[in-house]
């Protein structure tokens, strides 16, 4: 109990944070007002329209990228898997530099562009695993990936090597990831997407914990593996795209919190998931305001932060668990 | 030279290629204009076959009157039309060596670079005298002209212009004018917002033109910043250098519209390699930003 009060305690702290800090120096009674509608204009824009969608977006982003690394990695049974591992972040980027280099026009081309280049990498492999009908296999699955997202960045090197677009750089960076394009609206679009994969996730704690200790022991303890199997991957994928069209690639999260979890935590899904929901959460929060306000007014990428915020922290707990 | 500024596609090779250094995190120089790997210039004879790496360069060299002697381009940003016909050696950063070494040239001038310093090695290893530039700023411009002339013959020409050059910019800055001046944000990219900042020579254009950079203290050529920043400079005209008119498509989007000027749809756009690299074009480039700035209703 007292660790969900610490962790509910730092999930709080992190939103509060990411309101009150920012670029422009707003005190926290500014903030208050701000929030409430009243004093300077351009302040209460900047908490409401600009801050406060943004915090929340970076928690659910975080906290979603956190579950599908705890699921993936329980999924594959392979300790370095995080939500970008199956050929997504290629997919994506290839699906963002084409939309520029074909100059697709409209806001929202870059982002919807990434996100459909990320769901066909993860059909593609879909299709390479399912093996014999309908058996998805996990092994094939990684290796798939490995290989349709080694094709995607290929392509976009080559497009990159061919085109002398600044835009296209531009492309890369914003696959850097980030919360620059937060909005109410894209607040509501992810939500859309990400609140059916989350309960869907959830509602398999009890079989993910059986499929952690493999395959044959999960079906002999009464599992119905292959469409688990298939339920998971599919509401993963859809998760991180969904990510993906919002914020880029921001890596560090759903590989690292899953294990910090499980160090402090153990390995039972149904704590295991909402507890990296919220680290994962957090992190990013916590470390978006940072990426905002550390070197003001220039921002830093957010994913740097992430590493620089968790790795030393990563390693301690590593350094516990091994001694 | 006014009209074909105006009418000149979109060039892109120069700002990218200043983004991605600084974007790599590798400070930028103040002192721009460095030349290595050889003797002082004067030691030499005047080079014949000439490949340049840079649009700005070649551009430059055509304005000295070293046209006839270049004989290899980079496949960007040609400018002037004449340099259309000197075949390009492809790429300016990270240059095919063996290209650039197959049209004899008895010198290069390349882009300074961290990532042409290989290139520039083994080119000087084949004996071919190397000069490397790098214009970030208007005066640049002057140091750069006076060093290639004197690398090719033309040192007469290039210190008459790049006189006329300075006292013209000299001038430009005094009427400029010393009223109020409407603040500019000038944009690169949407997302994650890029803006250029008073190390940029694009910067130095909205100066001449009357105006004022609402980044003009940061000391880089180009930074990464959030809307929130933006908002709270609160611009009172966007500048986006580039293709297209009107409204950008990513002013549609809802975070942007937190930025007064996007809101109320405050947008200039001007384009042209004039406005991608320094030239002696500049004042040129800097009366087309003004009209299109003054275009913008107060």
């Amino acid at each position: 109990m007292r660790r969900w009060t610490g962790l509910a305690v730092l999930a709080v702290a992190a939103l509060a944070i990411g309101v009150l800090a920012g670029p422009v120096d707003l005190g926290a009674r500014d903030v208050v007002s701000g929030l409430m509608g009243r004093g300077d204009p351009v302040h209460v824009v900047i908490v409401r329209n600009l801050r406060v969608p943004r915090v929340l977006l970076a928690f659910a982003v975080g906290g979603s990228l956190a579950v599908t690394g705890a699921v993936l990695q329980a999924l594959v049974r392979n300790p370095l898997a995080d939500p970008y591992l199956l050929g997504l972040s290629g997919g994506a980027g290839l699906g963002a530099v084409l939309a520029i280099t074909l100059g697709l026009a409209g806001p929202w081309a870059v982002p919807i562009a990434a996100a459909i280049g990320a769901l066909l990498a993860i059909v593609t492999v879909y299709r390479l695993a399912v093996v014999a009908g309908s058996v998805l296999d996990t092994r094939v699955l990684l290796l798939g990936g490995v290989v349709v997202g080694a094709f995607a960045s290929a392509v976009v090197g080559a497009i990159l090597a061919l085109s002398p677009a600044e835009s296209l750089r531009n492309a890369l960076v914003w696959l850097l990831g980030g919360f620059d394009g937060a909005s109410w609206q894209a607040l509501g679009i992810f939500l859309i997407y990400a609140v059916v994969p989350i309960a869907v996730l959830y509602r398999a704690s009890r079989p993910l914990d059986l499929l952690s200790l493999g395959e044959e022991p999960a079906r002999f303890l009464g599992a119905d593996v292959e469409p688990l199997k298939r339920r998971l991957y599919v509401s993963a994928s859809v998760l991180t795209a969904a990510a993906v069209a919002v914020s880029g690639i921001i890596g560090f999260v759903g590989l690292v919190v899953p294990h910090a979890i499980r160090l402090v935590w153990g390995h039972t899904h149904r704590s295991l998931l909402p507890a990296a929901f919220l680290l994962g959460g957090a992190l990013l929060a916590g470390a978006d305001a940072l990426a905002r306000t550390a070197f003001a007014p220039l921002t830093l990428p957010v994913g740097v932060v992430t590493a620089v915020l968790g790795v030393p922290v990563f390693a301690l707990l590593l350094r516990r668990w091994a001694t | 030279m006014g009209e074909r500024i105006a009418s000149r596609p979109r060039a892109r090779t120069r700002p990218g290629v200043v983004r991605r250094v600084c974007l790599a995190g590798i400070p930028l120089a103040v002192a721009s204009v460095l030349s290595c790997g050889s003797p002082p210039a004067d030691t030499h004879q005047p080079s014949a076959r000439i490949v340049s790496l840079a649009p700005a360069s070649t551009e430059l060299l055509f304005a000295l009157g070293a046209g006839p002697q270049v004989v290899g381009r980079t496949r960007w940003g040609v400018d002037p039309p004449e340099a259309e016909a000197v075949p390009s050696v492809g790429d300016g950063l990270e240059p095919n060596v063996e290209a650039v070494a197959g049209r004899r040239p008895d010198l290069v001038v390349f882009y300074q670079s961290p990532a042409n310093a290989a290139a520039m090695e083994q080119l000087a290893q084949l004996g071919i005298r190397i000069v490397a530039i790098r214009m970030d700023r208007l005066e640049d411009v002057i140091d750069a002209a006076r060093e290639l002339g004197h690398a090719t013959g033309h040192a007469a020409r290039a210190d008459s212009l790049a006189d006329g050059f300075a006292a013209a910019l000299d001038s430009a800055r005094a009427d400029s004018g010393a009223g109020p001046r409407r603040s500019v944000l000038i944009l690169s990219w949407d997302q994650p917002p890029i803006i250029i900042g008073g190390g940029s020579f694009q910067s130095q254009l909205v100066d001449l033109a009357g105006a004022r950079n609402v980044f003009g203290e940061l000391t880089r050529p180009s930074a990464q910043v959030s809307i929130e920043t933006i908002a709270a400079r609160d611009p009172d005209i966007v500048l986006v250098i580039g293709g297209g008119t009107g409204t950008p498509d990513w002013a549609e989007r809802p975070e942007w519209k937190v930025v007064r000027a996007v809101r109320e749809r405050r947008f200039a756009r001007v384009e042209g390699t004039a406005f991608s690299h320094p030239s002696f074009r500049a004042l040129d480039a800097a009366r087309l930003l003004r009209r299109a700035l003054e275009a913008v209703p107060q």
